[in-house]
């Protein structure tokens, strides 16, 4: 419990606070000074920012823990109908096992919210606001601190100029009960320690709190138009060009193919599936193969798009003030990232093979602090599969600058030749060969036909993989453009990445043997942000020193010789 | 950037220690090469011992499969580092190299370093050799250098540590 104190009231804390959220309903002039009088049973009763109280989360959470039963119960519901509304004995000992569970979580959940308590502590405010409580200690700078642990009390304080982004991410059983899980996430490698969650918040309330966390900078004024983009339904013909089109039908199959497992039916086993396996095996197969994939790609068509909405649908892509860019979308499962200024080191534009056919693009940004990998992959989507000239434009938005390499790919100084080879070699020693190898080793065991398969699928895939390797060099480029560092590769998803030069935190010149004999060497720059590390490959080895020297400044002069004059180091000093 | 001729990054002017070798050799046997050699002769002998009429054939496979990359592991990989590692720390960056067929060099700036990590493994200890890692905000910019002897390898650690101290703010 926390000790009551009175209430200050709010001195210039929400200052320039932009109205949060549209569409939540957040009153930003919390000028209540309702008395949050320290007995927060009743939460939801919106604490003011910055009264340095201790605040428990919404109880609402405690019914999100009985979410996990849907699981179950569904399952054992189906069995009741696949069997016939017979509940077997193991049927009532899963129940039974579901009961005790249930027991324990909702357990667990009421002792993790009845223990967790979070505040903002400002320092010392003119009027006495600041941490009021027992042995409280006075922060230098204004900190949120959460403490939790039944046994185990922690509690972890972090200053609020070093939270990087705050994300409010609400599943749709949360929005049905009208409550959002914050997530704070600081610098650091993502690896869950730099990372504080509340869970969970009222939407109203955790839309406050995260004006106030990122209020703690110099509010600049926000640019003249701070929305950068909007959903445009016209872009959903770019969903079908995405893998999910063919991985996602599989993906699907085999989920479907393990719950039915999972509650006790053998598909294989079902009577309409083993006809239709026959009748396919007995009809024109030239007939029915082709048709059968278009099933599939229309089915997986169906399946992007879905996806698509789901995942983009009110997406809003806007500068919440100068230094804020914030991403909202999200159909069942609301998900709203925000991205620091500071942070954002670069933007990534890909371009997917099949995307890149149909004239479309989608755009990444390259920040740091969005957590681990994974959820960097999930968070830094800046832009959906959408036409090329509108990604152009959010990337440029996003950097506040012309996006670089967006013009001519001339712009983009070429690699040497020579890098055409091993792109052709690998190509040819993964995908060629091996099935060659195998279509002609069977054809010589079994069947001519195979042997007549084996020279067609060489054939075809030679042309396939001269073609990809071709396509692979012709998108290789680098070059430096303002402050940003600009390379491109890759040819299944050509990617063009815009890096702040002075992000570069180190750089690695890798080579193998191979390389070494064709002079080429790949460079790997790396940043404190996205995929930490982003590789340049195969420039001439001849030319990458210099070319890391001027990219990014003050990290390899040193080690850097002349050949004409090998005592004479270039005496750069740092600017 | 002067114009007159394209720069070349010159290797580390420190090598690492030459007992290194021994501990790379000692490696290999214990990871790689010792279970080939292991496999090839329980194999060459079972064959002796009961398909005796399986040996010609059996023994130049054996020979080519097993024997032949575990020897030229055991007998390359160790010179082929130490010729390729090396290390040196300048007036504001460090610069390791390492790898034997696949090679890397990196250059980190001190402003960026956070950590200064000294490794000692079971193995290492016995050849009195230790493995600093210097860690930045980006995990593409750690620096490994491995094969240090222990004097250098503080030495090493206690003048990085030193010259990173001078740098302010989070080093991102």
């Amino acid at each position: 419990m926390s000790t009551p104190h009175e209430p200050s009231a709010p001195d210039g804390v929400d200052r320039d606070i932009p109205d949060a959220a549209s569409g939540a309903p957040t009153t930003t002039s919390a000028t209540s000074s309702a008395t949050s009088s320290a007995a927060p049973t009743t939460a939801s009763s919106a604490p003011l920012p910055g009264t340095g109280q201790w605040q428990r989360l919404d109880p609402r959470t405690l019914l999100v823990h009985c979410g996990w039963m849907a699981a179950p119960l569904g399952s054992l519901a189906l069995t009741a109908l696949a069997t016939g509304g017979r509940i077997t004995a193991q049927a009532w000992i899963t129940l039974a096992a579901i009961a005790a569970s249930f027991a324990v979580v909702t357990t667990i959940g009421l002792i993790r919210w009845a223990r967790t308590e979070f505040r903002v502590t400002l320092p010392g405010g003119p009027d006495g606001t600041g941490t009021g409580t027992s042995g409280g200690h006075g922060h230098a700078s204004p900190t949120l601190e959460v403490r939790s642990g039944l046994l185990t009390r922690r509690l972890r304080t972090v200053p609020l100029h070093r939270i990087r982004t705050v994300d409010l991410t609400a599943s749709p059983l949360h929005r049905l009960l009208g409550v959002t899980v914050l997530r704070a996430g600081t610098a650091g490698s993502g690896d869950g320690r730099s990372e504080l969650s509340l869970e969970a918040l009222t939407v109203a309330d955790a839309e406050r709190l995260r004006a106030e966390l990122l209020a703690y900078a110099d509010a600049e004024a926000a640019a003249n138009d701070p929305v950068v983009a909007r959903i445009s339904w016209r872009w959903l013909r770019y969903a079908p060009l995405t893998f999910w089109v063919i991985g996602g039908v599989f993906v699907a199959a085999g989920s479907a193919y393990r719950v039915l497992d999972g509650i006790g039916i053998e598909p294989w086993k079902l009577g309409f599936v083993q006809r239709a396996f026959t009748e396919f095996g007995a009809s024109a197969l030239w007939l029915t193969v082709p048709a059968a994939l278009l099933v599939v790609l229309a089915l997986g068509s169906v399946g992007a798009v879905a996806l698509y909405v789901e995942n983009w649908f009110h997406y809003c892509l806007d500068w919440t003030d100068a230094r804020t860019l914030r991403v909202r979308r999200g159909l069942f499962t609301t998900r709203s990232v925000t991205i620091e200024r500071a942070r954002l080191r670069g933007v990534l534009l890909r371009e997917p093979l099949l995307l890149r056919a149909g004239g479309g693009a989608l755009v990444r940004a390259v920040a740091g602090g969005l957590g681990n990998r994974e959820e960097n992959r999930k968070r830094s989507g800046l832009l959906p599969p959408a036409p090329r000239p509108e990604a152009l434009r959010v990337a440029g938005g996003a950097l506040r600058s012309p996006f670089p390499g967006s013009g001519s790919p001339a712009a983009l100084a070429p690699h040497p030749r020579i890098a055409l080879r091993p792109r052709r070699v690998r190509g040819l020693l993964w995908a060629v060969l091996p099935g060659t190898a195998v279509l002609a080793g069977l054809g010589a065991a079994f069947t001519p036909v195979l042997l007549h398969c084996a020279w067609v699928y060489a054939v075809v895939t030679t042309a396939l993989v001269l073609w990809l390797a071709r396509d692979a060099y012709r998108n290789l480029g680098h070059g430096v453009e303002g402050p940003y560092l600009v390379a491109r590769s890759g040819t299944f998803s050509r990617d063009t990445l815009a890096l702040q030069r002075e992000a570069i935190s180190a750089w690695t010149f890798s080579t193998s043997p191979f390389t070494r004999r064709s002079g080429l060497v790949t460079l790997t720059a790396a940043v404190a942000a996205g995929e930490d590390g982003y590789r340049i490959p195969d420039l001439a080895a001849a030319e990458a020193p210099a070319f890391a020297a001027m990219a990014a400044p003050g990290i390899l002069e040193e080690f850097l010789t002349y050949p004409e004059a090998p005592d004479h180091l270039p005496g750069q000093r740092l600017p | 950037m002067p114009e007159h001729a394209a720069p070349l990054l010159r290797p580390p002017r420190h090598r690492v220690d030459p007992r290194a070798r021994h501990w790379w050799t000692a490696q290999a046997l214990l990871t790689l090469s010792g279970p080939m050699l292991l496999v090839a002769l329980v194999m060459a002998v079972l064959s002796l011992l009961f398909f005796p009429g399986a040996l010609p054939w059996l023994g130049p496979l054996l020979l080519v499969v097993l024997v032949l990359p575990a020897v030229g592991y055991l007998v390359v990989m160790p010179r082929w580092r130490y010729a390729v590692h090396a290390w040196e720390l300048g007036e504001r960056a460090v610069y390791a190299a390492g790898g034997w067929f696949w090679q890397k060099r990196r250059i980190a700036p001190l402003t960026r370093v956070q950590t200064v990590d000294t490794v000692r493994g079971p193995l290492q200890r016995r050849y009195g050799l230790a493995t600093v890692t210097v860690t930045t905000a980006s995990t593409a910019g750690d620096i490994k250098i491995a094969g240090l002897s222990d004097a250098d390898a503080e030495e090493l650690s206690r003048r990085i540590g030193e010259a990173a101290q001078d740098v302010s703010g989070d080093a991102t």
